[in-house]
């Protein structure tokens, strides 16, 4: 009969109680007579079945109307009593709705982001229909045993055309080349603007709106060109920009007529542009056309509705088959390792247009990982969690003030039901302020937000209608679920017990402990790695490189690989010999951290490897790196365009003992010994600090290094000589823009991935120090609520402030190097394992970070809880125990 | 026929509630009808069905006197208001009238 007990338990939770007492009879009776028929085994077995039957909504839903008639009545007064609740306790609600607003902020900002991801390409028509082909290749380079194919979006100029020409599914096919830099010229204005070269099917295809020209009379001739308006009205200004013609020099001058204007890309695309150019004016196109081994152009084709993919896949194998089996033959038996014969050399797949963006395997600007979503999905859903309990553990606190209100309500008629609608009543209006300081907190943090995530979620009217909604309804889950444990806890007094005072309960609460330890480690396991990544930063950006990176412009010549470039350096460098605050003038091939070039050689049957430099004999001194032996590269020696500058790292690499009596043979020579070595520089840092010194030479070689497009110019002050590099840059060659950076900000740039980590890091610890600061002041005051009595009794006995302080904070003290003793250990691991495995150099991991963050910790716990702590030590003991 | 309109299965149950008379709860109905029509029911949708058919008022329920069977508990006894009587009057009188539109063939037996 035990378990029929249990059942009828159940039966009476759910049932409402006038029905009850029916029910349970007719239950009963049919037990009775079951047990005569069946058995009692099978009687028992039926009555558990009958029972559970019940559970309908015909049933534990019956009745529950007329309860809500009774409420709707006493809002008001709910409304009322809950405003006084929340406006005599400012400071305790404020904690409480702001510790549930930072998880709503989180969740929301989280959504925004997911939906974000889910928006990628769908502006487009006929996104369905657009496909990006892809090479899938057999990898003989890296020769990865596990998966030796190679997959990129990088193919064949000529595929668009023969594709468009031979298949007839294809109804358009575009080229998509971007991120070509050339120096755009209109009248007096002149920029480097970045080009993007597409096909006449491109406007077609996609749904960029044109704004002005329309698709089908767009790129006839190949000397047109497309804007988007914000181009146009840099250089045109209010001017109507069509027919207008521009000048574009990337590597030889042509003019175009601007035919059209083309809204720019969202946000939310795939495909980004400034500048339209048809494909035929890249270089070499011609020979590219027909060059089926050269991989340099992504396209999209446009397939008819109700393409068979499989037709589709089977008909680009015959292309291959057609035009490249020749060259894939050869390619076969010229690999370097051996390819198994079933292995394919080459196959052509493609990807439906709003799949593109969470294609991660294949390299694309903006590609995304799906994983990120379901990662910050799930830190969301902690987060709320997180807070949610937090919100329960801080609304306890204060149930021993609504004890008597619980009292006097249930005296009076309130059911107990009705108290609980009351009390989620109040929570849920707590939510609700706590959504709009969620709300404030998501536009406040939108902006860092978007630089972790590289993305540009604005916040327009629409979306934050949407994301109100989606918060209101977590607002609303959260409310009820996170207001539910207080309200059955507070409607559980009774009355009697409450009124006639002297009545202290036991808050129970355990869930908290644990809790309060795991957000506490969290936070310790944040601030440590945080102290870490501000140390190694700082000692990234303090360290002394080798060279001088201070007061130095760096600018491109604007002149391309040719010798122009080094006559623009010598022109500026005799112009600036006239200016007092241009300290020199140098030219190089490339500036730090600007890209470099590492050439890969034989000597004497080795492999050897170098990182090589043009420069001229400015570059030494202008950058200030230390000459350890020999000498400078010297104009007035003619033989010195053919001498090396080594490093001391490549000295170690050849084992020189004497490297001035050496040769480097880095070009091959196998008739001469190749270059002369006159000069060792102190190793520098010419690579970011993730890399140690390798070997690198200088050379003023011309045929070998080519040409020195990049000068660099030490100036005397910044502001003032900046000033006059760039009137005389105006000077010499109006017609050229003046780019320039400055090179310790280039290369401070290098770690801009690390110090955006440090930035998410530190903002996630200040969130993960406030939540756990809110975590474990709910636990203290919980814990000071449940020992009221105690203290009060303590105090009579004569214990002053300060034992019953130590008294309340000790086993907070415990909790948080509990917490500590878990985050240490997984700090150090994090940082040693992950941050701090990509560079060669790093600041040492010593004990006085984890003395400090965890004195930190403690401190912050410490302050946290003392504000209950103290108030509980200062209540008049008369006051607590003055019913006993 | 009115707006309201009887189910199959309410039609059922409130029939039993009539011809049960004051015997008419729960247990009674179940036991009844798998005597009369050989249909096995659940006794929650008895309930939940008589539970309905009182919201729609065509039945009331008082309790019984409590008897020493079924542990003590009272019998929720109900009784067919005159509102259900109509309606099922109006159902059958419905029913009769279709009844004799249909030609009255004889059965074929073979």
């Amino acid at each position: 009969m035990k378990e029929n007990r249990l059942l009828l338990r159940f039966l009476r939770w759910f049932c409402p109680p006038a029905l009850y007492e029916g029910i349970e009879g007719d239950l009963l009776e049919q037990y009775e007579y079951d047990v005569a028929v069946f058995g009692a085994q099978k009687a028992r077995r039926r009555f558990a079945w009958n029972v559970l039957k019940f559970f309908r909504p015909g049933i534990f839903l019956r009745n529950r109307f007329s309860n809500q008639l009774i409420n709707t009545m006493m809002w008001g007064n709910y409304l009322k009593v809950a405003a006084r609740n929340i406006q005599k306790r400012k400071f305790y609600s404020f904690i409480n709705a702001f510790g549930l607003s930072i998880g709503l902020a989180f969740c929301m900002l989280i959504t925004l982001y997911i939906q974000d991801e889910k928006e990628f390409d769908q502006l487009h028509t006929n996104k369905n229909q657009i496909y990006r082909i892809e090479e899938k290749s057999f990898d003989t380079w890296l020769h990865d045993q596990a998966d030796p194919y190679r997959k990129s979006a990088w193919i064949q100029a000529g595929l668009a055309p023969t594709l468009k020409e031979e298949l007839p599914e294809v109804v358009f096919a575009t080229r998509f080349n971007e991120g070509n830099r050339a120096i755009f010229r209109y009248g007096e204005k002149v920029f480097t603007e970045s080009l993007t070269y597409v096909d006449k099917d491109f406007f077609t295809m996609f749904s960029f709106r044109l704004l002005k020209g329309s698709a089908d009379r767009i790129f006839l001739d190949k000397a047109e060109i497309v804007l988007t308006p914000a181009i146009a009205s840099k250089y045109f200004g209010e001017e109507d920009p069509i027919g207008k013609t521009v000048e574009i020099d990337n590597n030889g001058k042509k003019s175009f007529t601007v035919t059209g204007i083309i809204e720019p890309p969202p946000a939310q695309s795939s495909l980004i542009y400034d500048i339209l150019l048809p494909q035929e004016n890249r270089s070499y196109y011609e020979r590219n056309l027909t060059n089926w081994g050269n991989f340099g152009t992504p396209t999209f084709v446009q397939l008819q509705a109700n393409t068979d993919l499989a037709a589709f896949k089977t008909n680009l194998d015959k292309v291959i088959d057609k035009h490249m089996s020749a060259m894939l033959e050869r390619w076969r038996k010229e690999a370097a390792v051996p390819i198994p014969a079933e292995a394919k050399m080459l196959e052509y797949e493609f990807t439906v247009l709003p799949e593109i963006h969470l294609k991660k395997e294949i390299s694309w600007e903006k590609v995304s990982d799906p994983q990120y979503s379901f990662i910050l999905g799930g830190i969301a859903l902690l987060i709320m969690l997180i807070a949610c309990i937090n919100y329960i553990s801080l609304s306890l606190t204060t149930s021993a003030a609504r004890r008597v209100e619980v009292g006097v309500r249930k005296v009076v008629g309130a059911q107990r039901n009705q108290l609980v609608y009351q009390f989620s009543f109040e929570s849920l209006l707590l939510a609700l302020s706590s959504l709009v300081i969620g709300f404030g907190l998501v536009v406040l943090f939108l902006p860092s937000f978007n630089e972790f995530t590289n993305k540009a979620i604005e916040l327009t009217l629409f979306k934050a209608l949407q994301l109100i909604t989606v918060g209101l309804g977590l607002t609303v889950i959260t409310g009820l679920l996170a207001g539910s444990y207080p309200s059955w806890f507070l409607s559980r007094f009774k009355p009697a017990l409450v009124l006639k005072g002297g009545f202290t309960s036991r808050l129970q609460a355990g869930f908290t402990k644990p809790l309060v330890v795991l957000q506490f480690a969290l936070s310790a396991f944040l601030i440590i790695c945080s102290v870490m990544m501000f140390r190694q930063m700082r000692f990234i950006t303090t360290k002394d490189l080798g060279y001088n990176k201070e007061q130095i412009l760096v600018i491109p010549t604007q002149a391309g690989w040719t010798e122009e470039s080094d006559r623009v350096i010598e022109q500026f460098r005799t112009r600036a010999q006239q200016e007092s605050q241009i300290v020199s003038v140098s030219g190089t091939s490339s500036s730090f951290s600007q890209g470099y070039s590492r050439y890969g050689f034989k000597i004497k049957g080795e492999q050897k490897s170098a990182y090589v430099y043009a420069a001229d004999p400015n570059y030494i001194p202008t950058l200030g790196i230390q000459l350890l032996q020999g000498r400078n590269f010297d104009p007035a020696i003619a033989a010195d365009s053919d001498v090396v500058i080594v490093n001391q790292a490549l000295v170690k690499d050849m084992k020189w003992t004497d490297p001035l009596n050496e040769y480097y043979n880095w070009r091959e020579d196998s008739v001469g010994m190749g270059s002369r070595v006159i000069g060792v520089v102190k190793d520098y840092h010419f690579m970011s600090l993730e890399q140690d010194f390798e070997p690198m030479l200088l050379s003023m070689n011309k045929s070998s290094v080519g040409y020195l497009t990049t000068m660099l110019v030490k100036v005397g002050d910044v502001t003032t000589g900046l000033e006059r590099v760039k009137s005389i840059w105006k000077e010499l060659y109006p017609d050229k823009p003046f780019d320039y950076t400055f090179m310790d900000q280039d290369v401070a740039n290098q770690y801009a991935s690390y110090k955006r980590w440090m930035s998410i890091m530190g903002l996630a610890t200040g969130f993960a120090i406030l939540i756990s600061c809110l975590g474990l002041f709910g636990l203290a005051g919980i814990n000071a609520v449940n020992r009221t009595k105690e203290i009060g009794i303590r105090k009579v006995m004569g214990a002053d402030m300060q034992t019953i302080f130590f008294l309340l904070n000790k086993q907070f003290i415990v909790l948080a190097i509990v917490a500590f003793a878990i985050a240490a250990p997984l700090s150090w691991w994090f940082i040693t394992n992950w941050y701090m495995k990509d560079f060669t150099y790093k600041v040492a991991l010593s004990w006085d970070l984890f003395a400090l963050s965890m004195g930190a910790g403690l401190l912050l716990a410490l302050a946290t809880v003392s504000y209950h702590a103290i108030k509980a030590a200062l209540i008049n003991p008369a006051e607590t125990l003055k019913y006993e | 026929m009115s707006k309201e309109f009887l189910g199959e299965f309410e039609e059922l149950v409130l029939t039993m509630a009539g011809i049960l008379q004051e015997e008419a709860y729960g247990n009674a109905i179940v036991a009844e009808i798998k005597q009369r029509v050989g249909r096995e029911v659940n006794l929650s949708a008895v309930h939940v069905t008589l539970y309905r058919l009182e919201d729609k008022g065509f039945v009331k329920s008082t309790m019984g006197g409590a008897t020493n069977q079924r542990g003590g508990r009272r019998k929720r006894i109900f009784t067919v208001t005159n509102a259900g009587l109509a309606m099922l009057r109006s159902m059958k009188e419905a029913r009769m009238d279709l009844w004799k539109l249909i030609p009255q063939l004889k059965m074929v037996t073979l």
